[in-house]
This record gives structure tokens, C-alpha cells and sequence, in this order.
């Protein structure tokens, strides 16, 4: 039972960080139905910028005076990092090829996706950064079950965003263009809504979220990886199509399915079967609903 | 010229910009809290001059300056165009047999391994476009196919014993049958939903492979696969027949070639075909396609299962000449590759398709010396092939297929 | 037309291949193979660093080999992908190399050892530890690191003697390497009245080993043996395993030897006990390799060391053999007996050099020799 609980927590925290990249995602993909394989990789530079600007405060000095600040301004400074890296990228790579098929976006989005990899792995070195470690770690504890710190801040924070983006697509002029661009681009211009910021307003936003989740996972798993976008963005996007892509309250509750899920299968199945199990979960969700768990219904000319 | 083309010089020097933004924080800020612009300055300034160079002369050949030089190229290809469009078609098809006959003799070892490489992924490719270029339905799983044929001629042949010939069929069908079981329940799904689902069943059949140690020994793959074995007439004391090992690369070619070869012609006939015409009314609306009486739900399985078939064709060749097979080769990054070659192909024509597989097969080979630089410039060219061609090399004929978001 | 620009334009693509492939320089060519992109890229660099460090060390010791001006090194990528492998092989075999220093993976070391026996090309594999580079009798494949089958009884020796160890919990990560370990430390543990409780498994690439360190903790096992290929997932699951609270003590192998394993586990890396051949850092053979090494590249991981040593040994067959005729180089090869930066250099009949493996323990951020099979504890 001790075990049993203690899994579910750890479904809980893998569920939260999926969630926190796959709201970034449907995000975009609910703008511009986009699958931007680059996303998984605004997360990798979003952790390589968050420990670059914390061990620089650690040099400064100013991490054992004000470590809250400290904190705080990695987070916002990669936040913006990394909306500067996705609004130009959408720029340079994606928004010449708006009125072309979505193939054609998808294959550039893939090259973004390997340039940007290879790109973190050249200017930061093969190796593995480590976080500065002493940031929230240890944690509480009754009996044999351990909740660590930053399990609880991951989860706040990904509730919190969900919070946060529900109340910005929903109840604010800017959400209200949003929904507007996603639904028709030239309608919307017509009515004077400015598509191309609301576009590159929404990558800007989806790719301070992947940040967020990026310096997130450096402080959880101690260390970050040029290449660690890449499995994520995966299961990501999984995660994203499950809860019905576009939908950001869909998102997280596909994260956390699929973080339950993986859990679950290697805790008490197999470790080697445990992404067969999310997989199935996710063919067999499809199958019975075929937009994913809050998905609407598609029209046909949008296939 | 300046002024000509003052919009493309605020782009550039604006992307110069935001580029120089974007490295300096990766690398300029130390972790002993000291800041530098040196090295920055200095890798922006490698990229700029390099980059600038290209732009420089892409505004010249813009403002129509080397037309000195490519006027006559194109002219002459152009000639030659229509000359070729003049002759009958047999003429350049035999010429470019020929010319893929002699190719082996004429280069060396790595230009044939690299040319059979890129005729496996024809055959991939193809069969990609079967299912995404003529039915129009996303599919991030593709190698799949490839990685079952190639692990049942593995399969049988190492445990069992059996012949490539024999075995060559029956990956075919392993394949088609898989094709079937991805095809059948995604069939009420579309667009990206089919795209998951397609990649989920691509990513389960890798960690099965990886994982069912009994039947494919798992990652360690299985070893000492035959190659293929053809009976070859002996004169000596009457006619007789003896077993022969293609186990020269050069040879091994001619099989790749045929297969291509034949997959090319299928592929051909398919695309012209009842099949074919319903596939494409299918991608271009289902429910009209429906109601005109096509079985949506027969012709979208068997553009699975078609798609599947050639996959596993090859997948049997792959095995028989690698002599190795292991789950490294059937990654999801592969099936990403290969409908990249379809989509940088133009997703509508088989010439187009070709180029594409050449193009995204040879590109990493050629920039092999860049070493670590290698996929970078890769990811970089890929980016820039589609900007410049967005709707893949070889467009679509008819404008409103493309216009359809697949 | 512009559909024809662009055939020319893949046409050109190719001829400048051919001409990249076909260019030629005086010099001794030797080439090597490992990922210098994708997921292993840390590693297989080490492995270039290495050879690279190797020729110029040669060059200056030995002054390079008469005949040739000097001796180039054309490393090649293989992305720890069998078909890039193949690729990788049969460039270098246009490029006319003498011998090859590779691969990592040993799902790529089986097929390009394959081309190159056609070729009649040397290979030197610094990393690949599968029992079948070698037991399938190429000719030309020779092996420089140890093998799976040396490396599993001497951890399981070392937990038996050393550690008192009675339950065990092994855990791969499912490639060829790690799970092949993992299964003769498995059955070697057995064999020396061990119980073991789980033998469980992860997957390449993933972070998160929750799920199983939640089994570790219920189990409550003795010693926590990790089998994952490269220091990353290792440290990773020493950080996760340290702040789960398990008791268990960690032993893991050789891939976990590089100095940036304690960079990122920081203290959840101390007391680590890892498996890993006795190399002397005392001996003037290390110290040359490691006065070019460090300054260029940093601290010296597993790999390199094996890398240097294949380059220097290939080398030296090559001079002693007086010409680049393969089977000369071999017989030399067979022949060459000497102190490496790594071990004492002696090739056995099929391929391998033999290892002997002792186990270290991390102390302060250092690995420290701590065992050795026939002596026990090393004071």
C-alpha cells in the first residue's frame, strides 16, 4: 500500500512535467495546427539557459544571499530566452510556409528541431550540465513515502499555469484573438486582429511554458542534456493528442494520464513494456473517441 | 541593387541580429559570474561571414547579374528537356538504366553502399506515398514495416534456415499484415490523431523488438543473417547448379536496383490505377468520396497494406545485406526521415519522391566531413531546401492538392 | 525548368561527393568511428579526442612512420546506428585507410566489422564490449577493452567478498552492452550464492526511474547493481535512489568511469562503488597521454584511454610492420607486446587484449581503486 501511494505520487510528478511541455504544445498546435517537433527542443534550451543564469548567480555570489531572487529571475530570464528563440524561429522557419501545406511546416519544423539540438549540443559541450543542487531539495517524509520539494512545486506550478492559461485563452481580449485566429486567420484580419503577433504572441508563450518546464526538469533530475528535448517532445505531443489536441485543460490531464500510466506499467508490470502501455492506453482512448478525451469535433475540411 | 532589394537586407541583418541575441547567453555567461563577448563575437562573426558570402550571392544571382553564366545552363537544360520530352520515352528510361547498370563499375565502394541505401529508401518512400501522398493520411510510423520485414527474413532465416527467396514473400506478407493491424483501427481516426496513433504503433513495434528476447534477442539484434543465395548454372560435367553467395557490394546493388525497379513500376501502376484514382478522391474528401461509392474503409486498408508491403520488401533486403539486424535501425527518427523525403519530394509524383530520398540520404553522407557539425548543417539545409521549395521539389501539378491540408 | 535546375543541382550534389570521396594527401591514413552526434556524442567524442591525442603523442615519440609525411585521421560518425556504421565503413575503405579505431556501440562494431573484413581493413574497438565482436572470428578485429564476460565475475566477486552482499537488485537499460552485463553479473551472482532478487529494466533515453527505484526501496536489497550504458542515466538514478532514501548500496561498470559522473550526481556519487580495468595513473606511458589530453579536452573518461591505446598499438604494427599490407599489420599486432596507458598491451589469438578488472570507489569526487579480484581490498 506504502508502495502503491508512493507510485502514485511519482505518476504524479512525471504526469505534472508532461503536462507542463504539453500545454506549450497544444497551445501552438491550437493556433496554427502546427505539430512543431521543436517544441522539445525551446524545453532542452530553456534548461540550458535556466542553469546558465543560475550557476552565474552562484559565481556573483548573490545565490547564498537571495536564492528566492535568485530563482525567480532564471526562470524569467529563460522564460524569455527562449519566447525570443521561438518567435524568431517561427519567423525565419514556419511563417513562410503558413499558406503551404502543413507537411511542408512539419518537415521545417523537423530541421528546426535537429539544428536546435545539435546547435545546444556545439555551443554547450557534449556533457551533461549539472543544476546547483542545493535548491529545494530534500523533502517530507512519513513513513517510507517521500514527497521531495520540488514534486510538490512541479505540480503547484503546473496547476498554476493551467489556472493561469485557461483564464488568459478564455477571459481576455488576447484569448479571444487567440481563439479567433485558431478558428479563421482571415476573418480574423478582417476584424482587425492582427494574426501574425497573435502568432508570434503564442509561440512567445508556448515556449516560455517549455522553459519553465525545462529549468523545472534541470532542478528535479539534477542535470540537463542536449538531447533530452527529444523523448519528451514525444510524449508530449502524445499527451497533447490524448486530452485532445488544442485543448489546454485536455493537455494536462493527458500528461498526467500518460505519466500515470508509465508509472504504473513499470512499477507493477514491466520497465521495459512501460511506454507499450502508454501507447496502448493512448490507441485504445483514440479508437473509442477519436479526438482524444475533451477534443471537439473536427470538421472534415480541417483532416 | 541596394535598393532593390532593401526588404531582404532588413531581414537579413535583423535574423544577423537576433542571431548574435541568441548565442550570447549559450556563450558569454559564465558560471564564475563573469560575463565575455569575445567568443561570441567571434563564432557570430565565423557565421556571419559565411552566411553573408551565400547572401550575397543569392543577390546577385537575384538581381539577374550571373545570368552570363546560368542564362546558358539553363538554356542547354532546357534544350535538353525537350529534347528528352521529344524522344519516346523509352529512350531516356533505357538511358537511365544503363546509366544505373554501369553505375558500381564506374565508382567505387562508397558511392554503390550509399546508392543502395538511397534504393531501400525509394522503396520506403514509395510506399510512404502510397498511403500519405495518394490517401492523404499522416503516418509517423512507417519504418515499422520495414523492421518487421527485416526481422522475419532475420528470423527465418537464422533459426530456421530458410532462403532469402522464400522468406522474401512471406516479409512482404508479416508486413502487410502488421499494415493491417496499424490500419484497422486507425481508420475511424484523422489528421494528427492518425499521426499518434500511427507513431505509437511505430514506437511499440521497436520495443518489442527490443524487448522479446526469445524471438529477435532483443537490442542485441540478431546476427549472421545469409545474404542472398541465387542458383547458378555450372558447365562442368553437364549442366548443373551450385549456390551463389551475393556477397559482394557491387552485386548486391543490382538486387536493390531490381526492387526499386519494381517498386517504381507498382507504385506507377497503383497511381493510375481504380485504386489509385480512389485513394486520391478519398484524401481529397471522404465523405463525397463515400457517397460516390468508393469503400473508404477497403481502399484506406489496403493503401496501408500496400504501403506496408514495400516496406517489408525492403526491410528483407536491408536484413540481407546488413547480415545483422537490431532495433538501433527502426527508430522513430527514421520513420520522421523517410516522410521527410516524401514531403521534400512534393508528395505527388514518384520522379519527385526519388529526388527527395536522394536528397536527404546523400546530405548527411556528403557533409560526413563536417563531423560534429554534421546534422546541424543538416537540420540547417532542410530548413532552407523547404523555404526555398515549400511545396517540395517537384511540385504538384494540379495547385489545389496541395492547397488541402493533409 | 526550375524542377531541372534542381535535378542538376542533386547531380552536382553527387559529383562533389565522389570528389570529397576520392580526394587524396600524402599521408598515413587511419580513420575512426564512433557517435559524434546524436544521444552518445559525449562518448564517441572521447573516443576521437583520444585517437587524435594518440598521433600526436606518436609523432612526437616515435617521430610518425617512415615513408609518410605525417599521419591523418579521418573520424567519421556513425550515430550509434548500424546503417550509418556501414556507411561509415565503406567510406573509409574508399579512403583507403590502413586500420580503424571504432566503433562504440556494439551494434555497430558487428556491422562495419563485417565491410572491413571484406576491405581487409584492421579494427581496433575501444568500446564494445558484446562478447561477439570478437567470438565470431574476423580476422582483423581486435578488441581493446574488456569484454562483458571478464567484467561480470569480477563484480559479482567483488559484491560477494568485498561487500558481503546477499540480496542483489540489477537494473539495465536494455542495449547490448548493459543488459549483456547485466546477465552474467545475474548469473555469475547466482552461481556465488547470491540472491537476486529483480533483474528489472528501463529503456534508453528516459529520466525518470521512479517507478523502479519505489520496487528498489520495497525490495530492500543489499546492493543496487546498475547496468546503463554511459555515466548520464547513471547519474541520474544515483541522484533519484539518494532522495528516495535507499539504502542499498550502489555498484555499477565501466561505462559510469568519466569524471563528469561526480560533476552531476555531485554527493549522491560518493561511496559509488564501480567495476572498471586497473589502469595506473603513475605510469610514464598515462602521464604522456594525459599532459596532450587534459589540457585540450578536459578530464580523461574510460573511452579515451582505450581509444589512445587502440591508436598507439595500431600504429606501432603498422611501423614494425614496414608496410600497410593488412595481414603484416595483423601478425604485428599479434606480435606487439607493451605497456599502454591503460594496462600492459598483449593481443590474445582472437582479437582480444584481456582486462583485468578491479573496483573503485568514488571518494571526494575521484574514483579511487578500492579491490582487485586476487588481493582483495588495495590499500
Amino acid at each position: 500500500m506504502d508502495s502503491f501511494i508512493q507510485q502514485l505520487i511519482n505518476g504524479i510528478t512525471l504526469g505534472g512535467i508532461y503536462a507542463l511541455i504539453a500545454l506549450g504544445y497544444t497551445m501552438v498546435y491550437g493556433v496554427i495546427q502546427l505539430i512543431n517537433f521543436a517544441h522539445g527542443e525551446f524545453f532542452a534550451a530553456g534548461g540550458y539557459v535556466g542553469v546558465i543564469f543560475l550557476s552565474f548567480f552562484t559565481g556573483l555570489g548573490y545565490m547564498e544571499t537571495h536564492p528566492i531572487l535568485c530563482l525567480t529571475a532564471s526562470f524569467a530570464l529563460a522564460m524569455m530566452y527562449c519566447a525570443y528563440l521561438a518567435i524568431g524561429v517561427e519567423k525565419i522557419a514556419y511563417k513562410p510556409l503558413r499558406k503551404e501545406a502543413r507537411l511542408a511546416a512539419l518537415l521545417s519544423a523537423l530541421g528546426v528541431s535537429i539544428f536546435l539540438s545539435n546547435g545546444l549540443m556545439l555551443t554547450q559541450g557534449v556533457y551533461d550540465k549539472a543544476y546547483p543542487s542545493e535548491l529545494f531539495q530534500g523533502g517530507f517524509s512519513f513513513g517510507i513515502i517521500t514527497i521531495g520539494y520540488l514534486q510538490v512545486l512541479i505540480v503547484c506550478l503546473t496547476g498554476a499555469l493551467l489556472v493561469a492559461l485557461n483564464l488568459l485563452v478564455f477571459k481576455t481580449k488576447i484569448g479571444m484573438a487567440m481563439r479567433a485566429t485558431a478558428q479563421d486567420k482571415t476573418m480574423s484580419a478582417l476584424v482587425a486582429i492582427g494574426s501574425n503577433k497573435i502568432i508570434s504572441l503564442t509561440f512567445g508563450i508556448g515556449a516560455g511554458l517549455a522553459a519553465a518546464a525545462g529549468i523545472m526538469v534541470g532542478l528535479y533530475y539534477g542535470s540537463v542534456r542536449y538531447d533530452m528535448g527529444f523523448l519528451p517532445g514525444i510524449k508530449a505531443f502524445s499527451a497533447a493528442v490524448l486530452g485532445g489536441i488544442g485543448n489546454i485543460t485536455g493537455a494536462m490531464l493527458g500528461g498526467l494520464i500518460i505519466g500515470m500510466v508509465e508509472i504504473f506499467g513499470a512499477g507493477y508490470i514491466s520497465g521495459e513494456y512501460k511506454d507499450v502501455f502508454a501507447f496502448i492506453i493512448l490507441i485504445g482512448v483514440l479508437y473509442f473517441k477519436p479526438t482524444g478525451i475533451m477534443g471537439e469535433n473536427i470538421d472534415d475540411t480541417r483532416v | 541593387m541596394i535598393q532593390e532589394f532593401k526588404k531582404i537586407w532588413k531581414q537579413y541583418a535583423i535574423t544577423m541580429l537576433w542571431l548574435l541575441g541568441l548565442l550570447w547567453p549559450l556563450l558569454g555567461i559564465h558560471p564564475d559570474g563573469t560575463l565575455s563577448f569575445k567568443q561570441t563575437v567571434n563564432v557570430w562573426s565565423y557565421i556571419f561571414a559565411g552566411t553573408f558570402i551565400c547572401f550575397i550571392f543569392y543577390i546577385i544571382n537575384k538581381s539577374g547579374n550571373f545570368e552570363f553564366f546560368t542564362k546558358p545552363v539553363v538554356n542547354t537544360s532546357q534544350k535538353l528537356g525537350d529534347i528528352v520530352q521529344a524522344m519516346p520515352s523509352w529512350i531516356w528510361k533505357s538511358a537511365l538504366l544503363i546509366g544505373a547498370i554501369i553505375y558500381p563499375i564506374l565508382t567505387g565502394r562508397y558511392p554503390t553502399d550509399v546508392v543502395i541505401n538511397v534504393l531501400l529508401y525509394i522503396c520506403l518512400g514509395l510506399g510512404l506515398y502510397v498511403v500519405v501522398g495518394l490517401a492523404g493520411m499522416l503516418d509517423l510510423g512507417h519504418i515499422a514495416f520495414y523492421g518487421v520485414g527485416a526481422y522475419t527474413y532475420a528470423i527465418l532465416n537464422v533459426q530456421y534456415g530458410i532462403g532469402f527467396w522464400v522468406c522474401f514473400p512471406l516479409a512482404g506478407l508479416t508486413a502487410c499484415i502488421a499494415g493491417c493491424i496499424v490500419g484497422y483501427p486507425t481508420l475511424r481516426m484523422r489528421g494528427d490523431y492518425l499521426a499518434i496513433v500511427t507513431l505509437g504503433f511505430g514506437e511499440i513495434v521497436r520495443i518489442i523488438l527490443n524487448n522479446w528476447m526469445s524471438l529477435t534477442n532483443g537490442p542485441n539484434g540478431i546476427l549472421g543473417v545469409k545474404t542472398i543465395g541465387i542458383l547458378r548454372p555450372v558447365m562442368e560435367n553437364g549442366l548443373t547448379f551450385e549456390i551463389f553467395w551475393v556477397k559482394k557490394l557491387e552485386y548486391f546493388y543490382y538486387f536493390a536496383l531490381a526492387l526499386a525497379i519494381l517498386t517504381i513500376i507498382a507504385v506507377t501502376r497503383i497511381n493510375f490505377s481504380r485504386i489509385g484514382r480512389a485513394l486520391e478522391a478519398i484524401r481529397e474528401d471522404e465523405t463525397a468520396a463515400e457517397l460516390m461509392g468508393v469503400n473508404t474503409f477497403y481502399y484506406k486498408l489496403l493503401a496501408y497494406a500496400m504501403g506496408a508491403v514495400f516496406a517489408g520488401f525492403a526491410g528483407a533486403l536491408f536484413a540481407a545485406r546488413m547480415k545483422f539486424v537490431s532495433p538501433e535501425s527502426f527508430t522513430f527518427l527514421e520513420s520522421v526521415m523517410v516522410l521527410s523525403m516524401v514531403v521534400l519530394g512534393g508528395m505527388s509524383s514518384i520522379p519527385g519522391i526519388i529526388l527527395g530520398v536522394i536528397a536527404l540520404i546523400v546530405l548527411p553522407e556528403v557533409f560526413r566531413e563536417l563531423e560534429s557539425y554534421r546534422m546541424l548543417v543538416f537540420g540547417l539545409t532542410m530548413i532552407i531546401m523547404m523555404l526555398f521549395r515549400p511545396s517540395g521539389l517537384i511540385a504538384a501539378k494540379r495547385k489545389k492538392m496541395m492547397e488541402t491540408k493533409s | 525548368m526550375s524542377k531541372k535546375i534542381f535535378s542538376i543541382m542533386v547531380m552536382a550534389l553527387l559529383t562533389t561527393l565522389f570528389i570529397i570521396s576520392t580526394a587524396s594527401a600524402e599521408s598515413l591514413k587511419i580513420g575512426s568511428m564512433s557517435p559524434l552526434t546524436g544521444p552518445y556524442a559525449s562518448d564517441g567524442t572521447d573516443i576521437k579526442n583520444g585517437v587524435l591525442t594518440a598521433i600526436e603523442v606518436f609523432e612526437k615519440q616515435e617521430g610518425g612512420i617512415p615513408g609518410y609525411d605525417k599521419i591523418e585521421l579521418f573520424p567519421q560518425d556513425d550515430v550509434c546506428d548500424p546503417r550509418n556504421a556501414v556507411a561509415a565503413a565503406n567510406k573509409l575503405i574508399n579512403l583507403k585507410v590502413v586500420g580503424v579505431i571504432g566503433a562504440y556501440c556494439s551494434s555497430c562494431t558487428i556491422p562495419a566489422s563485417e565491410t572491413l573484413d571484406e576491405a581487409k581493413i584492421v579494427m581496433i574497438t575501444p568500446a564494445s564490449t558484446n562478447e561477439q565482436v570478437t567470438d565470431r572470428g574476423l580476422p582483423y578485429m581486435f578488441r581493446m577493452c574488456g569484454r562483458d564476460d571478464d567484467q561480470a565475475p569480477a563484480a559479482a566477486k567483488f559484491m560477494k567478498e568485498s561487500l558481503n552482499a546477499k540480496t542483489i537488485f540489477i537494473i539495465d537499460d536494455k542495449t547490448t552492452y548493459s543488459q549483456g552485463l547485466a546477465d552474467g553479473v545475474s548469473k555469475n551472482c547466482k552461481a556465488l550464492g547470491m540472491n537476486v532478487v529483480t533483474h528489472d529494466h528501463v529503456n534508453q533515453g528516459d529520466k525518470d526511474f521512479s517507478a523502479v527505484l519505489t520496487k528498489v526501496k520495497g525490495a530492500n536489497p543489499d546492493i543496487l547493481y546498475m547496468s546503463l550504458q554511459g555515466y548520464s542515466p547513471a547519474a541520474l538514478m544515483s541522484i533519484q535512489a539518494k532522495r528516495m532514501g535507499i539504502k542499498a548500496q550502489i555498484v555499477t561498470q565501466d561505462a559510469v568511469f568519466q569524471p563528469k559522473y561526480m560533476e552531476v550526481a555531485k554527493e549522491a556519487a560518493e561511496g559509488v562503488y564501480l567495476t572498471y580495468g586497473f589502469t595506473d595513473p603513475t605510469t610514464p606511458e598515462y602521464k604522456a597521454f594525459q599532459q596532450i589530453y587534459e589540457p585540450k579536452y578536459g578530464k580523461i573518461a574510460a573511452y579515451a584511454t582505450y581509444a589512445y591505446d587502440s591508436t598507439i598499438a595500431l600504429l606501432k604494427a603498422i611501423k614494425a610492420a614496414g608496410s600497410t599490407d593488412p595481414d603484416k599489420i595483423k601478425a604485428e599486432l599479434m606480435k606487439l607486446e607493451f605497456n599502454g596507458a591503460s594496462k600492459h598491451i598483449k593481443f590474445k589469438e582472437n582479437g582480444d587484449s584481456g582486462s583485468s578488472y578491479i573496483a573503485f570507489k568514488v571518494v571526494k569526487g575521484e574514483f579511487v581503486p578500492y579491490w582487485e579480484p586476487t588481493n582483495g581490498l588495495i590499500k
